[in-house]
């Protein structure tokens, strides 16, 4: 029942989103429809051909009302119809993002896997070494670099790894030669392709976790049962494995929705590295204009969030034994 | 290996009396302050320094120049002096970083004012709000917004920023307000009808100071990182001296990407952005301590 | 004479201040007797708590015991063994029955996942033979085994968490039960229950025992001989039926005074007034000085000893109480 709700919420949200992004983007000043049909008209294009061109690009009548634009944005959109990409003309938008959305999701999942273990691991290590050199030094360390945002990091790791050490290739997330499959030589050069990005969304974001983890370990540190598990005798193994465990549980959450967020999060490390997933599509449908795409990857962006939080609301009720119904 | 509970009692060095001696309790701090006002005073004095009709010429003869006594950073792929960049930068940076913080602070205690304090519907309706806010990635709709609005002023960035990232700070004052109310002094401004502007700006507000000082310092970094951000993607349109400009350039035109005398041309405004960072995280730790005594005296629980 | 559990000589815990170290527990002995129960009392802070951790080498950190001996007549100095081997003393020798409001079962685990935890902790072959002990230990604390041992901690009440308390204490047969004001969260009724248990565990096993309370009510009630404590010192001990019959150390009779009674005037019940000196450093003059009425002028120039208090079964660390006695320790 509660998961019925939940879900209910998520759909409405999804569909606030989207209505507000089809209403920011025609609303606005500046509204690139009617700019675009303006510059036909200008251009000495008669009207009647003039809005024919406009249909065949942007799907719609600049002379509808908006309110009959959004009800057939709405109802195309239901039957998986995101519209077609105005700079590769009649490129439905859909296949683009779904050719796109891999890519993302491989370096998303793969770098937010390893920042999370890697700060799980220092804040433990923090929380048990309180107010040591250790303490103070890793705490600095992960506060700076919960705040660098990755399009230093990125950056950085770019210019030296490529430029000037030569170690990694520049750009890409495959070697252009080799034909696209599961065959060794691309899963490899993949691979190859993919250490930078996810080695610079792991020092962008292992900070964070780092931090939630000392809090989390210092409360459960703090708690009675760890006290009493030492007078109870039980091996420092055993007590370990309590702390992790009790941190982790208040961590899981944010680590689902850092899943969602993140994706909207790659849109540096992709343009930096030239990686074809959803944060480069975002960044260059928005430079190159191409409002159907940047609309649809978007709504898969807001999307994502929405469905992480769904997620974590859901899985969260069955890991912790004191939320179980 | 031994597990157990925390320390409660952190040492200090010296016995930390008012705001002067928390700042001097740890060196960090002071490092952090010093950093702040060299940022203030570049933001302030930089163009009387470096005067950007004269400092940002180009000079051809001076390509990617390593350090010298005229240009200790050395010089760009046009020539000009990173450090002239550097510091004409800042004025740009932080102004768009402090107003941005400034209008994420206003909205987002506002909105978690009012709902926390009036409740039922007006708190439904306002939360769901904030829930949309809060699930639209941020980053993409700023990219979107700017793209529309084809931002160049940095008041309509100002905006724009504020106005995709206040929810998280909308969330939290909210829940915080909620529990305020439940409090006794509260209940007893409740009891003497007080009236709700009255209770929110005179009993709640204050007492969730420190929490939103914290906030507004780190919502000025967060807002630096998402305007230069946008700059180095190129989406805004140009200001011509800011950090985020240089980046885009060492990643674009410049071709500093396929040299390693640009060094230091690269580095620069990376390090200028987290030396940043680093003087207001010091500085947080310290306001952090002037806000809640508790941390102050190290007392046992 | 009858077998010495537990000796506790010259013990000092010592807490890492701004100011300096903290004497949270100064120099206190004491010997515990087999199949008896020892109450001891004291305001909160006055290191009864600290004491109890100290007998199992678990001073919560940073505090640290400085000196002193720790000694179980056929084991050893607790303080001398090595990690490992303290660490198998505890609860399989000195168990705790904690505070009922602590939480101090893992809130994620049920009831006899952390009774195979110990099992495995200590090194028992057969958990299940453990676990059976459980079960027969719940019957006999009135829980139902069945529902109790598949239970996490959050589906139990505070009087049923309580009893699971006693039982993982009971569960390794140690030789001491160190209670840490047990009743003290629980309402009145379950506080008569979990009294009762222990009594009749005293009483058909001989429990060996030392009682932390700051309810004289509760002391009378349990304990054989009574220890009270005093900023961090050991300012009187006596056996039961002495000390309620007539307190030797103002602060002692302070305590029984602030007790309201059953019978006769409550106007008669006076509270103290003050609170315990936090003790930094070395103080060559009675602490109990300021809220004292007897106040003389050999309180301030230097420190009472625990002494014997001739033709009595009590000892007390008080001028007023110096010439009739001669010395016992230091």
């Amino acid at each position: 029942m509660n998961t019925l709700r939940r879900f209910g919420v998520a759909l409405i949200m999804i569909w606030m989103v989207v209505t507000l992004t089809f209403f920011m983007i025609r609303l606005m000043p500046g509204n690139p429809i009617f700019d675009a049909y303006q510059t036909l008209l200008q251009q000495g294009v008669p009207s009647q051909q003039a809005l024919v061109q406009i249909h065949i690009l942007y799907d719609v009548y600049p002379n509808q009302s908006v309110v009959v634009q959004y009800l057939l944005y709405m109802w195309h959109l239901l039957h998986g119809n995101f519209g077609t990409s105005v700079v590769y003309t009649g490129r439905p938008v859909l296949p683009i993002i779904l050719a796109a959305a891999p890519w993302t999701l491989l370096l998303v999942s793969i770098g937010l896997t390893i920042s999370f273990f890697i700060g799980l691991l220092l804040g433990v290590l923090i929380a048990l070494h309180r107010n040591t050199w250790f303490d103070n030094l890793m705490s600095q360390l992960a506060s700076i670099f919960h705040g660098i945002p990755n399009y230093i990091t990125g950056f950085v790791f770019l210019y030296f790894f490529t430029v000037i050490l030569n170690w990694f290739p520049f750009g890409n997330i495959y070697n252009p030669a080799i034909h696209p499959g599961f065959s060794y030589g691309f899963v490899a050069s993949v691979a190859y392709h993919s250490v930078l990005p996810i080695a610079a969304y792991v020092f962008g974001a292992f900070g964070t976790w780092t931090l939630s983890t000392k809090s989390a370990a210092m409360a459960v540190l703090g708690d009675d049962f760890t006290m009493a598990d030492r007078i109870r005798g039980l091996t420092s193994e055993q007590q370990l494995e309590h702390l992790v465990h009790n941190s982790v549980l208040p961590l899981f959450t944010g680590f689902v929705l850092s899943l969602g967020i993140m994706f909207g999060g790659a849109v540096f490390i992709e343009e930096t590295f030239s990686i074809p997933g959803l944060g480069y599509l975002v960044a260059t449908s928005t430079a190159q204009r191409d409002y159907p795409v940047m609309q649809g990857v978007f709504l898969v962006l807001a999307g994502a969030v929405i469905v992480a939080n769904f997620l974590a609301d859901t899985l969260y009720s069955r890991i912790d034994p004191r939320i179980r119904v | 290996m031994v597990i157990s509970a925390p320390a409660d009692t952190p040492r200090r060095r010296a016995p930390s009396s008012g705001v002067v001696g928390i700042f001097l309790s740890r060196p960090m701090r002071v490092v952090g302050l010093i950093i702040l006002v060299l940022y203030l005073f570049m933001a302030i004095l930089g163009p009387v320094v470096f005067p950007p009709s004269v400092a940002l010429v180009a000079n051809p003869a001076k390509i990617y120049q390593g350090p010298t006594w005229a240009d200790p950073l050395g010089t760009d792929f046009q020539g000009v002096s990173v450090l002239a960049e550097i510091v004409l930068g800042a004025r740009g940076v932080l102004m768009v970083g402090v107003g941005a913080a400034f209008l994420i602070v206003i909205i987002g205690v506002g909105m978690g004012l009012m709902a926390g304090f009036t409740g039922g519907f007006v708190d439904a309706v306002l939360m769901r709000i904030t829930d949309v806010f809060i699930a639209i990635p941020q980053f993409p709709l700023l990219l979107l917004v700017a793209t529309i609005l084809n931002a160049s002023s940095p008041w309509l960035i100002i905006l724009m920023l504020s106005l995709t990232s206040w929810g998280g700070l909308a969330r939290a004052v909210r829940s915080l307000t909620l529990s305020l109310r439940e409090r006794d002094f509260v209940e007893a401004a409740r009891g003497l009808r007080l009236g709700t502007r009255l209770i929110t700006t005179r009993v709640i507000l204050p007492n969730m100071l420190s929490y939103v000082a914290m906030n507004f310092m780190v919502s000025i970094t967060g807002a630096i990182y998402a305007e230069v951000g946008l700059l180095f993607l190129g989406i805004t349109p140009f200001t011509p001296d800011n950090w985020g400009v240089m980046l885009h350039e060492a990643d674009g035109v410049s071709g500093a990407l396929y040299t390693s005398s640009s060094i230091l041309y690269v580095l620069s405004p990376m390090i200028a952005i987290l030396l940043l960072q680093a003087g207001i995280i010091f500085v947080l730790g310290a306001l952090d301590e002037v806000f809640n005594p508790r941390l102050r005296t190290g007392a046992t629980r | 004479m009858s077998e010495i559990a537990l000796s506790v000589n010259n013990l000092v815990v010592e807490f890492p201040t701004d100011s300096g170290p903290l004497r949270a527990v100064d120099r206190v002995s004491f010997e515990l007797e087999r199949g008896t129960i020892m109450g001891l009392i004291g305001e909160s802070g006055c290191g009864k708590s600290t004491v109890a951790f100290a007998l199992l080498n678990s001073v919560p950190t940073p505090g640290q015991i400085v000196s002193g001996q720790v000694d179980y007549p056929g084991v050893g100095d607790l303080l001398k063994m090595s990690d490992e081997a303290q660490r198998l003393f505890r609860w399989q020798h000195v168990a705790v029955v904690f505070q009922a409001s602590q939480n101090t079962l893992n809130p994620l685990r049920r009831i006899d996942e952390q009774i195979r935890e110990l099992a495995t902790a200590h090194r028992m072959r057969d958990p299940k033979a453990l676990l059976e002990r459980a079960d027969s230990l719940c019957r006999r604390l009135r829980l139902d085994s069945r529902r109790v041992l598949h239970a996490y901690p959050h589906q139990l009440s505070g009087g049923m968490k309580q009893r699971v308390g006693i039982m993982l204490a009971l569960l390794l047969q140690p030789d001491i039960l160190v209670f840490d004001e047990p009743t003290t969260a629980l309402d009145g009724l379950s506080q008569e229950s979990v009294l009762q248990i222990i009594r009749e565990i005293h009483d058909e096993e001989g429990l060996t025992g030392i009682f932390i309370t700051h309810d004289l009510g509760i002391v009378s009630e349990v304990a054989d001989t009574v220890a009270v404590m005093y900023a961090g010192r050991m300012v009187e001990r006596a056996s039961s039926h002495t000390i309620f019959s007539g307190p030797k150390h103002p602060y002692s009779q302070a305590l029984m005074n602030a007790l309201p009674r059953l019978s006769g005037d409550p106007h008669l019940a006076r509270g103290l007034r003050g609170s315990p000196p936090k003790v930094i450093g070395d103080q060559f003059k009675c602490l109990f000085r300021d809220r004292c009425e007897y106040r003389m002028e050999v309180c301030d120039q230097s420190e009472p000893q625990l002494i014997q208090v001739a033709g009595e079964d009590a000892q007390v660390a008080c001028f007023l109480h110096g010439k009739e006695v001669e010395r016992v320790s230091v």
